[in-house]
């Protein structure tokens, strides 16, 4: 498990440390590195939705290498972010107003085999699964 | 060592962007600083050369897809050129390869705008 300050600046060890986690549980580079670009994704909205920018706070990864499964679990104390209340993708409303949120979410789901986000003990869980081959 | 440098070159009215590392929620701001500039300079042929970007998160893309409506509209363009397999894969997996012209090298998005051609995919 590693606790994450809640500042940008430290999205590239979370990225680094699950591409790592990811190649050693026997994914392809390529693969390793969109695992580690969801994750970064579910890092990045925690800072930006659940803790609003504010430096100060923490979040945790959680790296579970399973026999099936590769699981990452990104959990925070902040607010409630209900994930399907962000509009859905559609690329050409996007590009004419200019909007670009749910973005992430979307390459999220299509990079991972599954993702789940859950309110729990009043943190917010965002569950990543890869299946292993 | 930056996670993400932007260098930038023209050739005649076309500016180049040459992204290298990787762009995230973190580096964003300094990609969308070099997108600025180009319009704010009145460039509105711009071809970003990814051949040294190892990843680009939703943040980038939505940096492009930011600035993308003010390029067309003073009748340019923003073209993609030498993408590597994992930055391809996820333009396609957005399908931003349906909505940007995508090149395997830098010469060929130059040579497009020379020969003119729409700015869809």
């Amino acid at each position: 498990m590693l606790q994450v300050p809640s500042e940008t600046a430290y999205l590239a060890v979370v990225r680094d440390l699950t591409k790592k986690m990811a190649e050693a549980a026997g994914f392809d580079a390529p693969t390793a590195l969109n695992v580690a670009l969801a994750v970064d994704e579910a890092a990045s909205n925690v800072i930006e939705h659940a803790y609003h920018g504010q430096p100060g706070k923490r979040f945790e990864v959680r790296i579970d290498d399973g026999t099936e499964e590769f699981r990452v679990e990104v959990v925070d104390a902040g607010d409630m972010v209900d994930p399907r209340a962000l509009p859905r993708v559609d690329l050409e409303r996007y590009a004419s107003e200019r909007r670009t949120g749910g973005l992430g979410v979307h390459l999220m789901g299509k990079i991972m085999d599954s993702v789940t986000f859950r309110r729990t003990a009043r943190k917010n869980v965002c569950c990543l699964v890869k299946r292993k081959a | 060592m930056s996670d993400l440098t932007v260098d930038t070159r023209d050739v005649e009215d076309i500016r180049l962007l040459y992204p290298r590392g990787f762009i995230n929620a973190h580096t964003v701001r300094v990609f969308e600083h070099e997108l600025q500039r180009t319009l704010q300079e009145g460039r509105f042929k711009v071809v970003v050369d990814c051949s040294g970007l190892a990843y680009i998160a939703s943040a980038g893309l939505g940096a492009i897809m930011g600035s993308i409506e003010e390029i067309r509209g003073n009748g340019g363009d923003l073209r993609l050129a030498g993408l590597n397999e994992t930055v391809r894969n996820i333009f396609e997996i957005l399908g931003f390869n349906h909505l940007y012209r995508i090149f395997p090298s830098e010469a060929e998005a130059i040579l497009s705008f020379r020969q003119g051609g729409g700015s869809t995919a």
